[in-house]
């Protein structure tokens, strides 16, 4: 029981980190190594950094190398570990690689300011009378405006020949405010191993490691300041005594975690298909088991008993995949289908029409000290739930101007305990609850939404964007406040949340990018009443806007 | 080489007759950068339109080569070596806005050729790779020099007489001062 209350807390205070880390900018990256190691532009691979052109996008596609003659525009040439005549004397050598001429490294800074709007803090409500913020069990004051420090990151990519390419990205700052080092993506990838196979080029690469999931809008190397919503979407199920519904959901998976894994992919993102699957580490608790300090826990951090330890929370691995295919819509067929289209004065990116779709399956797994159905001897009950995240997205580029979109279903079974009686056991747990001896089925947690967004580069150096998030939840409490335990918010008001965010981002510097973004939310309350029919009526509505500027620098 | 003896010939048959010619060499010392010598005007000639093209190519993101000097109405075939996409622009030639020209885009190992009729300072640019920067300098006479990397320099056969020179160098200004070339002249400067 006191188990499952402490569930609870950290289960309530990681979703509080998730509502937080809406307001904390998320990184972003472009990559100077590529351009100390090509002596190019920024603007060679992106538009506003680090979002790609068609050239980024052929560039990463071929496995970080220009996609054709690569070593004609390589201006540090790359260290040979062997000569290529070895490979004729393989199995008795070693098979020759290279490695860059230089370490390709780019380093990442950002700063920013807040605004936060005046109403901020009407969240304390959710707090009981009298609980100062800033305290366990309180809600952070949050001041009106705040300066932050970002996040100082070192990022390395590039490829060792025979078409391996590596990525790694890694937070370095470890002290400050929001510092939150840690490795971001970290993988290998084996591009075109469609070769070896006799398969059509570039029909089938393979990347190990830790990565982003082949989502259709990258989060960890967006442009915007704050992240999508619906990406840090937790399905967390509804458990509110003033409605009837009880949800036993509580999957901390988000669609932009870093997942750990394998992906096979094919095709390419300038044209035509483009396909991936991959198998990945299930951890719907958000809680990595390398903390695990149990002596008969092998840790990951080598402090127990050294060896490997766990960064699943499950056996079950949890699949994804995504199919799309881009339609270039120039007339001529040259310029269809090479990586630019051929414009008048010069070349520039496609016109264009993409259209995707995607599905996440994994097995979300709670486990509760229970007992037998003889109701006295301990047991661990385990609720697997199995859930899905299925959706689909478009993008049209027309020129400097991208029109893109994406919608989310999620649906996450939904696991009821009971007690040795057969019956459900009230949520929440408490201590005064009898022990769960298994589960049955409930009404399943869903959520959907999605996002659509604008960007239009008026000039090389100006980005507007415009953007508009919505996630719809049955236990969707305010902006992602949810577990906070008997708050009165819940369904029968509009659980949406959802905001319009304009934005614009000036490149002062071909590396030193300036960006501003307003969030404007619908009215939201926290402190209900009950009418004369019975239902609850939304007190002291606020709206929590907030207006966000970043200062980010990469070199 | 050819096309300058052709020029020169044409130079030397109009002025022979009434005028001795000479050299004008000298070394224009810089700490790095091309730099490009010519002489404004050649009194009492005008020089005709070279027939030869001259070339500069696209090659691993840069110009090649990075200066080059043609006479007033040379024409210049710009081609592209590289198996990506650039583009050739000059937003003015010496500042003058209205001569500014977009040659557009083309693939690999074809050409587009311009034909420069007005002499200055063309700054070559592409707006796909921001950091590509190549120069042609159109000379206004068929008197003109490239200096070699030690800045050395000469401009055979300029018939005796005053005229000024001018000398470019890349990231500096342009300087020009009169010099009278009589039997041979010396031109030294440095940036
Ligand atoms: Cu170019």
């Amino acid at each position: 029981m006191m188990h499952f209350q402490r569930f609870l807390a950290a289960a309530g205070f990681i979703a509080v980190v998730i509502a937080l880390t809406l307001l904390v900018p998320r990184p972003s990256d472009a990559i100077p190594a590529f351009s100390r190691q090509y002596q190019t532009s920024c603007s060679t691979c992106h538009l506003d950094f680090p979002k790609l052109n068609d050239f980024g996008k052929a560039f990463k596609d071929a496995g970080f190398k220009f996609p054709k003659d690569d070593q004609t525009f390589l201006k540090l040439p790359p260290v040979m570990l062997g000569a290529p005549a070895q490979k004729d004397l393989w199995p008795n050598t070693i098979w020759p690689g290279t490695i860059p001429g230089m370490p390709p490294i780019g380093l990442r800074m950002n700063n920013f300011f807040q605004v936060s709007g005046r109403h901020a803090n009407d969240f304390n409500q959710l707090n009981p009378a009298g609980t100062p913020v800033g305290t366990v069990g309180g809600s952070p004051y949050v001041p009106r405006t705040d300066f932050e420090t970002g996040l100082f990151s070192i990022f390395t990519a590039g490829n060792f020949g025979s078409g391996i390419a590596f990525w790694v990205d890694d937070d370095i700052s470890v002290a400050g405010d929001n510092s939150a080092g840690g490795l971001g993506d970290g993988y290998l990838k084996f591009v075109d191993i469609s070769r070896f196979v006799h398969l059509p080029k570039d029909s089938l690469s393979l990347r190990a490691g830790r990565f982003e999931l082949d989502l259709p809008f990258t989060q960890a190397r967006s442009i915007n300041l704050s992240s999508y919503d619906i990406y840090d979407e937790a399905n967390v199920g509804a458990m509110n005594s003033i409605v009837p519904l009880q949800q036993f959901v509580n999957n901390q998976f988000g669609f932009a975690d870093v997942a750990n894994g394998l992906e096979l992919s094919g095709g390419h993102q300038y044209g035509g298909y483009h396909y991936s699957i991959a198998v990945v580490n299930q951890n719907t608790s958000g809680i990595s088991q390398s903390a695990n300090t149990s002596t008969f826990v092998p840790s990951a951090t080598g402090g127990a008993n050294g060896g490997l330890g766990f960064a699943s929370d499950s056996n079950f691995k949890d699949i994804y995949s995504r199919l799309s295919y881009r339609f270039n819509l120039e007339r001529d067929s040259a310029s269809r289908k090479a990586v630019q289209a051929a414009g008048a004065t010069g070349p520039r990116d496609h016109t264009y029409l993409s259209l995707g779709s995607y599905y996440f399956y994994g097995r979300s797994v709670q486990r509760l000290a229970g007992v037998l159905i003889d109701n006295t001897t301990p047991a661990v009950v385990t609720a697997r739930e199995p859930f899905y995240r299925v959706g689909g997205d478009f993008s049209f580029n027309f020129r400097t101007f991208n029109l893109f979109g994406l919608y989310m279903y999620g649906h996450d079974r939904n696991q009821l305990p009971i007690d040795a009686n057969g019956n459900v056991i009230v949520l929440p747990i408490t201590t005064s609850s009898p022990l769960p001896v298994g589960f049955i089925s409930g009404r399943s947690a869903t959520f959907d939404g999605g996002f659509l967004q604008a960007d239009y580069l008026a000039l090389p150096w100006i980005m507007l964007i415009g953007r508009y998030d919505a996630v719809n939840s049955t236990a969707d409490r305010i902006n992602g406040l949810a577990m906070a335990q008997n708050t009165s918010f819940a369904v029968p008001f509009p659980a949406t949340r959802n905001r319009i965010t304009p934005g614009v981002q000036i490149l002062i510097h071909a590396n030193i990018k300036a960006g501003f973004e307003y969030q404007i939310r619908p009215k939201q309350s926290v402190t209900f009443a009950t009418n004369s029919s019975g239902f609850p009526v939304a007190l002291a509505p606020f709206r929590s806007n907030a207006a966000t500027v970043g200062l980010e620098w990469v070199y | 080489m050819k096309r300058n003896l052709i020029m020169l010939g044409i130079a030397l048959g109009l002025v022979s007759a009434v005028a001795q010619a000479g050299d004008i060499s000298g070394k224009i010392s810089a700490a790095q950068g091309a730099s490009v010598v010519y002489l404004d005007k050649a009194a009492g000639k005008a020089s005709p339109a070279p027939t030869q093209h001259f070339s500069l190519d696209q090659r691993s993101l840069s110009f090649q080569p990075h200066v080059l000097v043609i006479p007033v109405g040379g024409t210049v075939d710009f081609t592209n070596s590289d198996s990506v996409a650039h583009n050739v622009f000059w937003p003015a030639i010496s500042g003058n806005r209205k001569l500014s020209h977009n040659l557009g885009t083309w693939p690999q190992g074809e050409k587009r050729s311009y034909t420069f009729d007005s002499p200055g300072v063309v700054p070559l640019l592409c707006n796909v790779h921001s950091e590509m920067s190549g120069y042609i300098i159109v000379s206004p006479t068929p008197y003109y020099a490239l200096a070699d990397a030690a800045g050395n320099f000469t401009i055979p056969n300029v018939p005796d007489g005053s005229y000024t020179v001018t000398v470019w160098h890349e990231g500096a200004k342009p300087v020009s001062k009169p010099i009278t070339v009589n039997g041979s002249a010396k031109l030294d400067m440095s940036f």
